[in-house]
């Protein structure tokens, strides 16, 4: 993609006006798609995204220039002109790269441009069939499958050469059960950072069987209600409560900025004496995982949070330099045409010492949120909310009624005092998490947790 | 390598290949950004990408392969990759492309004044704007103060004869502002997006953003239960955005929406019309022609009430036996031509915003909502957002409300308007509302 003269004619062009540091990041990110609708092949996709990003830092101040025009007279222009933002004189002479010894958590075996599309077909088709068969109200079906493989080199003034390959794929479910005027969807999205052979380790009939029971039993589910209640959410995507009332709020860049309840509370109680809370990079082959983070940082385990004291913030290089703390391996961006920032990799709450059933039990009255959907955050306000996707009404203990319909609101600063009840069953969920550098593929997480109580917005 | 060049040999190549009809959609621009803090460059950007997607029909079926870099394509790759893609398609409809309408509309997209600014012209107005904000109340932080300007190209040919491209551009500019109470933190933006630059008027939008985060300090949920409630034009405009795909008659095709056989029949109040118009007059959308080169025009999807058309591009058209409504876009450049709406809104009534206020007596104002990505059933219309706004008692607004949810059917209230306001305002996506009074909302709270 870019050799190393090239790369230091770039950074000594990009820190020739006194810059402090100048950092490439350089990528070929191969792509493909497959849309499968009601069993039919309607979208086909394929191509390369390639480009350079060059980022130059003095002091406060960011300056970030990108192109696909990847020749280096193209670039050293370019890195030449962001440069003239800053007013001063060169201190480097020149840069000797060391290249990164990277750790890699997992080898892919079977790199996804090896695999014959017709393959990839058969297994949505399976999908697809498995979903229809289920029941007679499934009326249509719409599979998404994805793979990409992203080769980056990050190289900077201060000499670091790093190349790292990444590859990721997935697969969406989504089935729709209809009845008359109403139609209400089920949906999964399984992934990994793995090649084909991760589609060996799940069995897409059972995901897709799966959609389609959400999909019917919402179908046949009133409406939920209204009010504050005690809400048991169950594990896997649970956890996006904890990546939205909390998680953005432990980025530095909010931090950096003051523009997060919890900036300054390093030491302090923050949750429940249950809860710890924990960010790790380094899950083999995990959706969330990285080898190295897009400043070429190597993946951490962070704990953020230990049975309720904050430990930790996800801190990316130039958001540390201002809040004083070392960077964690958080730094990510969608692409190059991102500036990177602190961001979660895999997030989640750990396990607890409660029993599942002792937890359902020991509820009189509330809502059992089994799925969630996706929710945002303000994390200035920590105000957060997010979808309830398939729930059930709580009576005496007892798992009862499904209902639909229900967003759960709150602060987070609030809901995380209030979790009464953590149980030993952790697992964690795929999803793609936005925010200013962009989407970047993250694994939220957690045990089946009790909050005492919390909004829920239902339409009843 | 030179456009040109690479179209004609990917069109020779493709022709001999065996494909019947082959096309190239072409895309450059460029943006400028500028953030600043505390009075200072905080973040200076600088970009120029693009790329093409080249697409073909190959024995009935479209196939499609892009690439964001022109130099050095691999123009056999570029052709067996688009074999293949075509060659596992299996849908039954029938695919073009377009030989080009007869007469495009004239359409004012690229203002040479956003060119002619200097960089100091744009890091000043993101200073004034970041110090106007400050100004209004010592209470006030801001967070980011961004100003951007950015131009944009397309180009399409094909070898049935098409050729056409348009130049736009554009400016933006969109301020975050938090206000502290002691007790309280609260952070709302502002944006604005055109080109026309007698419109930009940074000191207003700063005094917007920095009014709706000032109102919302000290403000408390409410009892839950049903209630009458009157939504903001722009967030009116962002959940009609979420519910825009049922109009899109490749998804009625397809079984996903529940407008299906509902053309000719009152789906809305009969105050209500909504307009898709490419060729409004400094549009967020504004354009000639769409993804497929067939030329756009402006339509009425309802008209008092009354659901008129759905928005078609050439497949969908087909398929139902009528003529493309000229709405088959991509999602950038890269993806396969879909659906989408151009600049997309309810037609605004005669009430101003305190007449409507006035109107609803008792109730709540809805200034802002949260969870729109995910608290949205785009299929079923349900709905269920987290909401801020302003209580009304006795026809004025009186004291801001936080942490409550409004949920209900889009669908439902579309038939429920009870007054349409004159405020019509467009969001960044396009989509534009006036502020609109709704019966009997489902409000959860305490």
């Amino acid at each position: 993609m870019i050799n190393k003269n090239t790369a230091e004619a770039v950074l000594l062009s990009a820190t020739s006006t006194g810059a402090e540091f100048a950092e490439l990041f350089v990528e070929s990110n191969v792509k493909n798609t497959i849309g499968v609708v009601n069993g039919k092949v309607e979208r086909a996709n394929s191509g390369i995204d390639c480009g350079c990003g060059i980022r130059i830092i003095n002091k406060d101040k960011v300056i970030y220039v990108y192109t696909n025009k990847l020749d280096k007279d193209n670039l050293v222009k370019l890195a030449g002109e962001g440069a003239k933002v800053i007013k001063g004189k060169s201190n480097i002479k020149n840069i000797v790269f060391s290249d990164l010894d990277i750790y890699r958590l997992y080898v892919p075996e079977i790199m996804p441009e090896s695999v014959n599309k017709r393959d990839i077909v058969s297994m949505m088709r399976l999908g697809s069939e498995a979903a229809y068969n289920y029941d007679k109200l499934i009326t249509q079906t719409n599979l998404s499958y994805m793979d990409s493989t992203q080769n980056v080199i990050i190289a900077n003034s201060e000499g670091l050469w790093a190349e790292d390959e990444r590859v990721r794929t997935r697969i969406a479910v989504s089935a729709v059960a209809s009845e008359g005027n109403e139609k209400q969807t089920g949906y999964f999205g399984p992934g990994a950072l793995k090649g084909f052979e991760f589609y060996n380790t799940i069995n897409i009939e059972d995901i897709s069987r799966e959609a389609a029971r959400s999909a019917v039993t919402m179908l046949k589910a009133d409406d939920c209600p209204s009010g504050k209640m005690p809400v048991i959410m169950d594990n896997g995507f649970g956890g996006v409560i904890f990546h939205e009332a909390c998680g953005h709020g432990l980025e530095a860049a909010a931090i950096s900025k003051s523009a997060s309840v919890f900036t300054n509370k390093i030491g302090q109680k923050i949750a429940s004496d249950k809860l710890t809370a924990i960010d790790d990079g380094t899950i083999a082959g995990s959706w969330g995982s990285i080898n190295i983070d897009d400043e070429g940082i190597r993946g951490q385990k962070n704990i953020l949070i230990k049975d309720g004291v904050l430990k930790n913030y996800m801190v990316d290089r130039h958001n540390g330099s201002l809040i004083g703390m070392e960077p964690t391996g958080s730094s990510r961006r969608e692409s190059y045409r991102y500036v990177p920032v602190s961001r979660m990799t895999n997030t989640y709450i750990a396990a607890g010492k409660d029993k599942k059933e002792d937890i359902i039990s020991s509820t009189e009255y509330g809502l059992y949120a089994k799925y969630m959907g996706g929710g945002s955050v303000n994390p200035a306000s920590g105000d957060f909310n997010f979808a309830v996707s398939e729930a059930y009404i709580i009576r005496n203990g007892k798992i009862c009624e499904p209902v639909r319909g229900a967003t759960l609101i709150g602060k987070g600063s609030e809901v995380l005092l209030n979790i009464d009840m953590i149980s030993d069953n952790l697992a964690l969920a795929e999803g793609m998490c936005g925010a200013s550098s962009g989407a970047v593929p993250v694994c939220v997480g957690q045990p089946m947790l009790r909050v005492q109580n919390i909004t829920v917005g239902g339409r009843a | 390598m030179d456009i040109n060049i690479l179209r004609d040999t990917l069109f020779e190549r493709a022709e001999n290949k065996g494909f019947s009809a082959c096309e190239i959609y072409y895309n450059e621009n460029s943006a400028f950004k500028v953030s600043v803090y505390k009075g200072k460059i905080e973040k200076y950007q600088n970009s120029q990408s693009g790329g093409f997607c080249f697409r073909g029909i190959y024995k009935n079926k479209m196939g499609y392969y892009f690439s964001e870099t022109i130099d050095d394509v691999d123009i056999d790759g570029v052709i067996e990759n688009t074999i293949e893609n075509a060659e596992i398609l299996s849908g039954d409809d029938e695919e073009f492309i377009f030989e080009g309408s007869s007469e495009y509309a004239r359409v004012n997209t690229f203002n040479d004044d956003i060119q002619k600014m200097s960089a100091e012209d744009k890091i000043n107005a993101a200073v004034e704007m970041e110090k106007k904000a400050m100004e209004y109340d010592s209470r006030i932080t801001v967070n980011s103060s961004v100003v951007v300007t950015g131009s944009n190209l397309v180009y399409i040919s094909n070898n049935k004869g098409l050729n056409l491209s348009e130049k736009s551009n554009y400016i933006m500019a969109h301020i975050e502002v938090m206000a502290s109470s002691g007790t309280e933190t609260k952070e709302k933006g502002e944006l604005w997006l055109g080109n026309n630059i007698e419109e930009f008027k940074p000191n207003e939008i700063a005094e917007k953003a920095a009014e709706k985060v000032i109102f919302a300090l000290g403000g408390s949920s409410v009892e839950s239960g049903k209630r009458n409630i009157i939504i903001k034009n722009e967030v009116f405009a962002d959940i009609l955005g979420c519910f825009i795909s049922n109009f899109y008659a490749e998804n009625v095709q397809k079984g996903f929406s529940l407008l299906k056989d509902k053309i000719g029949e009152k789906i809305a109040d009969y105050k209500i019309t909504v307009t898709d118009n490419p060729l409004l007059e400094n549009g967020y959308i504004t354009t000639a022609f769409d993804s497929e080169g067939v030329a756009t025009y402006s339509k009425n999807v309802i008209e008092d009430g009354i659901l008129k058309t759905y928005l078609y591009n050439l497949k969908s058209a087909y398929k139902d036996n009528v003529k493309s409504t000229g709405n088959g876009f991509k999602f950038g450049f890269k993806s396969a031509v879909s659906t989408s709406a151009t600049n997309f809104y309810i037609n605004k009534g005669s009430m101003s915003f305190e007449k409507l206020v006035e109107k609803m007596g008792e109730g709540i104002i809805i200034t802002d909502v949260a969870g729109l990505h995910s608290g949205a059933n785009a299929v079923s219309g349900d709905f269920s957002f987290a909401a801020e706004g302003f209580k009304a008692e006795s026809g004025r607004i009186t004291s801001p409300v936080n942490q409550i949810t409004i949920a209900g059917n889009f669908y439902e209230i579309l038939k429920n308007i009870d007054a349409v306001g004159s405020d019509l305002k467009f969001n960044s996506s396009a989509v534009g509302s006036p502020s609109l009074i709704i019966k009997n909302i489902n409000v959860s709270g305490l």
